[in-house]
């Protein structure tokens, strides 16, 4: 009698055991993501069959470690200068294996369908493929990124598309460390000895960035102030005369294939501006390490604070910064490149 | 001699205009060519005026091979009046004419250019239009506006593709007049013409033409004679004499 | 108005014109006052007590915005007498240096030379330009010469050929610069240098004289090709000595400011409006009231906000309306089309 007790007391026990591990478990499952159009997606288990039309994203997997979770490539990554670094972390991409069935502008919606995706990753501007492939049942994450908190947010919500939001979390709380770093030093100069930095990118010399923008988060996280902040817009066109007059500390080049500094310094009309006759111009050396669209915008804050205030920041070695950074982001994937 | 053609063919492809062509046309005259409607009349002028190739034949005028000269030389010798005029541009008269001087002149016209364009608009008599807009003329007005250019451009030759269409009953008359005048101050005119009693009263020497080919008149019959406009035109001729001449009537 | 009155006007305007416009500009970089101390003390070569100010105003007035006037008013200019000259060697009003395919070669050279980092962007512009104009003249080209209807098919068909072969570009070229090839063809002024001001003068000056040369030849071309022929002139060789200095000073304009539509077409209209259709008088007065015509409206531009608007769209928003009114009013001079 004794024993049958016991034994049916056991059975009990295990059983609500397991009932609390089911609902655990159920309560684990199902993925909620708001993507950045505002549409929430729901996965039921983390994407297994990832394309990612966007590069930033996709070096944002990479961080993350969960590039074998991609099947298809924005087309950009087989030209130009990121592909290195991408045929270095991934032997498919090196030998071309992996399909790119579209990019920032022009998708292929049959290509992309045919690699049966659970999960598409887009610039969310694109709003014709969008509606394509949410027509044909596919996850879309749409991606608009202003800000660097936009920054932090996509790589959040990588983290829990992939089912890794710990590294996610880890990530970018190394980011966030490492500007602090930098903060603290410059958070002590005052307003008035703050370097105005003037920011070029390669479509013109007079194309900037003004208030509203990743490239003024950059300014002010490295300790300057942008020449033209009190204009609102993210991307114009500005007058000649007006460079002139905000006569910029520091100019800072977006990577150019056409210029380098030294065409800058050498230019008639930029002779009476402050940086060029202390020959303070310089150019970002590389789009994959001065990525603005990712977490490794801090390295370009790092760079930028350098430049504009070289006596505080003398005993930073830009070199190990990378390195660093690299290895924190990357892992042992991009050692030694 | 102010125009020799020998053995002139022309044509557009397998398309043949004109058939082995030989004609002679007096210095000094009036010379007029006659023709049924497509008979290659217009044609003929054209090559004549060196507007079209001449690539079968010889062709010369006043003693000069008209193959060997240049545009300038051409165009001191030759005048030419088209049928057709389709301005775009409202130019004045006066600006029109004076485009006439264009082989006298390297960059703009001189004094000499601007006479030249006044004498010759005085001598049509368009005078009075010469501020005027060329668009704005009636089709008469616009073929004296012409004719003054010609006459701005002081050829010794001029030919004249039906100058008298358009032209009311008054006008015509005052350009025949205009171009017996010149006749007699030593300039040769050949003159497509439609009417052969307008034809006949005026001018000097007559042409025929039929279907590309020159039609000869019978060496004792006079050129208005019955029997060769019947020819020439497929129509039944009644003449009528007239001072010293015929008139002639189709029926 | 008296025509000596008129013509006073037009031959006096551009050198007083090019004056104010140095003083036009965003007033909180230099203002009248400095722009004239400046001015009295350089022609009185008296010692200048700020001498950082004195060097912004030269900067400004000197190297920035007389270059952009100059360059405003040599290409008004070209662009004018090019249209004009189109306009009277076609026998139609209608038609500009665009009707032979030149902008849409040029926008087709700079696309390459901005996608590619080797290649100079001005020269190659200038020579797709005048090769779009060659290779329409040489499909129109029969043995009996070049009618003006087969030189427009021509010019059709060059246009459309590089068109498509500039949107190729634009489709395999990378986001930036598809920006940097979209914003030169819209035509800009924003750039203007004494360098651009240098490589484009000589052809333009020597164009305008070979033209000017030609101007009275004009008169009797308009009038049609068997009257050229009759009054002693060869209709092709005189069109050919108008199509080449006209598509020589068009290409170079093009080559350093983008495409700014309408002035070509439009502007002509206005000259003859005033002067009547007989070239001896259109050609001088387009080199005038074209140029003053640009540099008015460029003036406006800079004026009305404080970032660079490409100056196309305002030619375009000023010369469509008055066109459309010019058509309704019949004030067109010219035949009914």
């Amino acid at each position: 009698m004794r024993i049958i007790c016991f034994n049916a007391l056991l059975l009990h026990l295990l059983g609500f055991i397991a009932g609390q591990e089911c609902a655990a478990a159920k309560k684990n499952s199902p993925i909620a993501v708001t993507d950045f159009r505002g549409k929430q997606l729901k996965l039921d288990k983390p994407a297994t069959r990832i394309v990612c039309l966007i590069e930033s994203a996709l070096s944002g997997l990479y961080m993350l470690g969960e590039e074998g979770r991609v099947i298809g490539i924005p087309a950009n990554i087989y030209q130009g200068s990121v592909f290195r670094y991408y045929a270095a972390m991934d032997k498919r991409i090196k030998e071309r294996k992996l399909p790119a069935p579209g990019n920032w502008d022009f998708v292929n919606i049959e290509s992309v369908m045919a690699l049966k995706p659970d999960l598409v990753i887009i610039w969310s501007s694109q709003t014709e493929s969008i509606t394509a492939l949410e027509e044909r049942g596919v996850p879309v994450f749409g991606v608009f990124l202003n800000r660097k908190e936009d920054v932090y947010k996509e790589m959040l919500s990588l983290g829990q598309l992939t089912g890794n939001l710990k590294r996610a979390e880890k990530l970018v709380d190394y980011t966030k460390k490492e500007i602090r770093r930098f903060q603290e030093r410059v958070g002590a100069i005052p307003d008035a000895k703050r370097q105005s930095v003037y920011y070029m990118w390669a479509q013109g010399n007079l194309e900037t960035s003004c208030g509203n923008s990743t490239v003024n988060d950059l300014i002010e996280l490295s300790g300057g102030r942008n020449a033209c902040a009190f204009m609102p817009d993210e991307h114009l066109v500005v007058n000649m005369e007006n460079v002139i007059a905000w006569n910029p500390d520091l100019v800072v080049m977006w990577y150019n294939e056409k210029k380098n500094p030294s065409d800058i310094i050498k230019d008639p009309q930029w002779q009476t501006i402050h940086a060029v006759r202390t020959g303070r111009v310089h150019e970002l050396p590389e789009i994959f390490l001065c990525d603005l669209w990712t977490l490794k915008f801090h390295f370009v804050v790092k760079m930028v604070a350098k430049w504009a205030y070289p006596e505080l920041f003398k005993d930073i070695d830009l070199q190990k910064e990378k390195t660093a950074m690299l290895e924190n982001l990357y892992g042992d994937k991009l050692k030694g490149i | 001699m102010g125009f020799f053609v020998k053995n002139l063919s022309f044509g557009y492809g397998e398309n043949i205009i004109l058939h082995n062509i030989t004609l002679r046309a007096n210095a000094g005259r009036f010379t007029v060519l006659l023709g049924k409607n497509g008979s290659g009349k217009s044609t003929l002028i054209k090559i004549m005026a060196g507007l079209l190739p001449c690539k079968a034949g010889y062709i010369e005028v006043l003693g000069r091979d008209i193959g060997k000269l240049t545009s300038t030389e051409r165009a001191g010798l030759i005048g030419y009046l088209s049928q057709f005029h389709t301005p775009i541009f409202p130019f004045l008269v006066e600006e029109v004419v004076l485009t006439g001087r264009a082989s006298y002149v390297f960059t703009v016209p001189g004094r000499k250019d601007l006479e030249k364009t006044d004498e010759a608009m005085d001598k049509v008599g368009i005078t009075h239009l010469r501020k005027r807009p060329y668009t704005e003329l009636s089709g008469g007005e616009r073929q004296l506006v012409m004719v003054a250019r010609v006459l701005a451009q002081e050829p010794e030759v001029i030919l004249l593709d039906e100058p008298l269409s358009h032209l009311d009953f008054s006008n015509q008359a005052r350009l025949l007049a205009l171009i017996k005048d010149l006749v007699v101050k030593g300039l040769t005119v050949v003159a497509v013409l439609h009417d052969p009693n307008t034809a006949f009263f005026y001018g000097d020497d007559f042409l025929f033409m039929k279907d590309g080919f020159i039609i000869e008149p019978q060496k004792s019959k006079d050129p208005w004679d019955a029997s060769t406009l019947t020819e020439v035109y497929d129509t039944r001729i009644e003449t009528v004499p007239f001072r010293g001449r015929s008139l002639v009537m189709p029926i | 108005m008296k025509p000596f009155f008129k013509q006073v006007i037009f031959y006096a305007l551009p050198l007083p014109l090019i004056v104010v416009s140095l003083f036009v500009g965003p007033s909180n970089v230099v203002n009248t006052s400095d722009i004239i101390d400046w001015l009295m003390r350089s022609i009185s070569f008296s010692p200048v007590p700020d001498a950082q100010n004195k060097q912004m105003v030269e900067a400004i007035v000197l190297g920035v915005r007389l270059p952009r006037v100059l360059l405003a008013f040599s290409i008004g200019s070209a662009l004018t007498v090019s249209g004009n000259s189109f306009q009277a060697l076609f026998r139609n009003p209608l038609v500009s240096p665009d009707i032979l395919g030149l902008s849409s070669g040029a926008a087709f050279g700079a696309a390459i030379a901005l996608s590619f980092p080797l290649l100079p962007l001005q020269p190659m512009a200038f020579v797709f330009g005048l090769l779009a104009v060659g290779l329409s003249y040489f499909l129109a080209l029969t043995r009996k010469g070049v009618s003006t209807v087969s030189l427009i098919l021509g010019g059709i068909i060059v246009s459309g050929i590089f068109t498509a072969l500039l949107t190729m570009v634009q489709f395999l070229t990378d986001p930036f610069k598809l920006q940097t090839i979209v914003h030169w063809t819209m035509g800009n002024l924003h750039n203007a240098s004494w360098s651009k001001v240098r490589s484009s003068a000589l052809p333009i000056l020597f164009g305008i004289a070979w033209l000017f040369v030609m101007r009275w030849r004009m008169n009797v071309i308009a009038l049609g090709d068997e009257e050229t022929k009759a009054v002693g002139l060869n209709p092709e060789k005189e069109k050919l000595l108008i199509l080449i200095p006209a598509t020589f000073i068009a290409s170079a304009s093009v080559a350093v400011a983008g495409m700014i539509g309408m002035v070509g077409l439009a502007v002509p209209h206005m000259v003859r409006m005033m002067t009547g259709p007989d070239n001896t008088k259109t050609q001088p007065v387009s080199i005038a009231f074209g140029g003053s015509f640009l540099l008015i409206v460029d003036n406006f531009s800079r004026t009305i906000t404080s970032f660079e608007i490409p100056i196309g769209i305002f030619t375009t928003l000023i010369g469509g309306p008055f066109f459309i009114y010019l058509l309704k009013k019949s004030l067109m001079v010219c035949r009914e089309v």
